[in-house]
């Protein structure tokens, strides 16, 4: 378990101590295996003079933007696709599972053409819209699971007793699939914040640019702050964190939404 | 806007069980479409159509910096590709890649998954640090990497020469021979404990009772793994080696940010080749032909898994 635990939180933790290092000590030129003091003109720096800020608020935006629609969507067919009975569903299914394998790069071109057709390069709102793609097929998935675990006898107690069929999605079938929500939006914020490839190619000024992409461009072509880096790679990570311990009890619900039902 | 039409129409409709008369079924049928609706919209629109015209533009010459210039010229994309020592260098790359990352993340995160089902003090905690690469962002995780392999500042060649193990340590990431393992390595570290969740879900779905019965069988921990384990956890095990197939292949994060498929196309996939292709030399009619190439792969593949194992658990809907 320990060896483990180094392996995979070591080499975090030598980052995280590193980032309150100072410049001397990150190249090696002082060979000093914890920060002398702790320095934390790293951050400072990097809230100062570079667009950190901006990065972070574009990550933010996006990010939310994109899990709202998808949520909202993803409940609707993914109930659909667990109570209703219609010519159409398993192939429906079907083409959602293989939606999962769509290679990001093959989108990437006809995504490219129709945003520019749509004058939406270079824009946020373009963004988002590109990342409900990737995003909306796994929370229908995840969706469409976590209500098949949800007895289906309640909800026809309230058909009966009158409920119209969207007040029963919504007060009964809903609350004991609320962790399958909560999980699914976690996934689609931490796919949204780690995404990179689409990014990259849609976006081109800087004050536009998320996180992934903003502090990937600080590592120079010749010199390289890595103090700066690190310490805009700890702040990057920190919600990531934080969302992740909330979902701890989900968290084999959500690498598992697949195998349910 | 979606929801209160959809809401209204739920309304309006009467709630039909399934086994209406013929007229409340059709509402019924009807009645879902409505719910798929903003969905299929969505997905018809920004992932159908994409999907045709990444087709669409493999079968023509399609310049990226030359927005009307679109000619229809058949197989010729294709052609060239399979005509470009490049694209089978990136295939094999591809394969290599996949496999390794299959082999390393399941066998590394079946130990790992095993390890995290203990009944061990702390055990909460190991599991929610173990997850950390997988949580971690691409780019982060990049970062750190570059800056511990740093061929002459990083921690790891330092240390290398500091304790005297290599006077001239491995350039890493910048050597043609050491990049692709490297990159693998790093790829199955960050991975692998996702692969051990979704292991871990299938061990914890084994009843108790199995391992005490087969404890008191004899059967040591190499035969409760081989009979015990193993058999009940062959869903997640499929799901695990599909989903780590298809993530490793289109993974361009994990090369790109590390090499850029380089040194010297050493670390070149499908997919960075395609990335290439559209996007540094503008040739979007070659990349959507490299990518659809990928896909076809991945679409058997992961069409095969759907059948396999979805298919086999019969009618639930």
């Amino acid at each position: 378990m320990l060896v483990a635990v180094a392996i995979f939180v070591g080499p975090f933790l030598y980052a995280a101590l590193s980032s309150f290092k100072q410049t001397p000590e990150l190249n090696g030129v002082v060979k000093d295996f914890l920060p002398r003091s702790a320095y934390t003109g790293n951050y400072t720096n990097l809230f100062n003079d570079s667009n950190f800020p901006i990065y972070l608020v574009n990550s933010f935006v996006v990010a939310i933007a994109t899990t709202a629609i998808c949520l909202v969507v993803a409940i609707l067919a993914g109930y659909a696709l667990a109570r209703f009975k219609f010519a159409g569903n398993r192939l429906l299914l079907l083409s959602i599972v293989n939606m999962q394998m769509f290679p990001a790069v093959l989108m990437a071109v006809p995504l490219y053409k129709i945003l520019r057709h749509l004058h939406m390069l270079n824009s946020r709102t373009g963004l988002v819209l590109v990342y409900v793609t990737f995003a909306l097929p796994f929370c229908i998935w995840m969706m469409r699971n976590y209500f098949l675990t949800v007895p289906i006898e309640t909800e026809e107690a309230a058909l009966i007793d009158g409920c119209s069929r969207f007040t029963a999605m919504w007060r009964v079938a809903l609350p004991p699939a609320l962790p399958g929500v909560a999980a699914a939006g976690a996934f689609c914020i931490v796919q949204v914040w780690d995404e990179f490839l689409y990014a990259n190619t849609f976006i081109d000024s800087d004050n536009k640019r998320t996180l992934s992409v903003g502090l990937n461009s600080l590592i120079g072509q010749y010199t390289t702050d890595w103090g700066q880096l690190l310490a805009g790679g700890v702040l990057m990570t920190i919600p990531v964190v934080i969302i992740f311990a909330f979902l701890q009890r989900y968290l084999t619900q959500i690498a598992g939404g697949g195998v349910k039902g | 806007m979606a929801l209160t039409d959809v809401k209204q129409a739920a309304e309006r409709s009467p709630a039909a069980p399934d086994k209406g008369r013929p007229r409340r079924r059709r509402a019924h049928a009807l009645q879902s479409w409505l719910y798929l609706a903003p969905a299929l919209v969505l997905l018809l629109g920004i992932l159908g159509y994409p999907v045709i015209n990444a087709l669409w533009t493999s079968l023509n010459h399609s310049v990226l910096t030359n927005p009307d210039g679109d000619r229809f010229t058949g197989l010729a994309n294709y052609r060239a590709i399979f005509a470009d020592s490049a694209f089978y260098s990136a295939l094999w790359h591809t394969v290599l890649w996949a496999a390794a990352n299959l082999f390393f993340q399941i066998v590394l995160g079946m130990a790992l998954a095993l390890l995290m089902h203990q009944k061990l003090k702390g055990r909460a905690f190991f599991r929610s640090i173990v997850i950390i690469p997988w949580v971690v962002p691409s780019v982060v995780v990049a970062l750190i990497w570059r800056y511990l392999l740093d061929p002459t500042s990083g921690p790891i060649n330092q240390a290398l020469v500091a304790l005297g193990i290599s006077h001239n340590p491995p350039l890493w990431l910048a050597n043609e021979s050491t990049a692709m393992p490297v990159v693998i390595a790093l790829s199955v570290w960050k991975w692998t404990p996702f692969v051990a969740v979704i292991l871990l879900a299938g061990l914890q779905s084994i009843p108790e009772e199995l391992y005490e019965a087969a404890t008191i069988d004899g059967a040591g921990a190499v035969k409760r793994l081989r009979y015990v384990i193993l058999p009940n956890i062959r869903t997640s095990l499929a799901l695990a080696s599909l989903l780590t197939i298809g993530y490793s292949v289109n993974n361009f994060n994990g090369i790109w940010l590390f090499t850029q498929g380089g040194p010297i196309g050493a670390t070149e996939t499908l997919t960075t080749l395609a990335y290439r292709k559209a996007f540094s030399t503008f040739d979007l009619g070659g990349a959507a032909a490299v990518a659809v190439v990928l896909f076809a792969g991945l679409f058997i593949v992961s069409t095969a898994y759907f059948f396999a194992v979805e298919g086999r658990k019969g009618k639930r809907l």
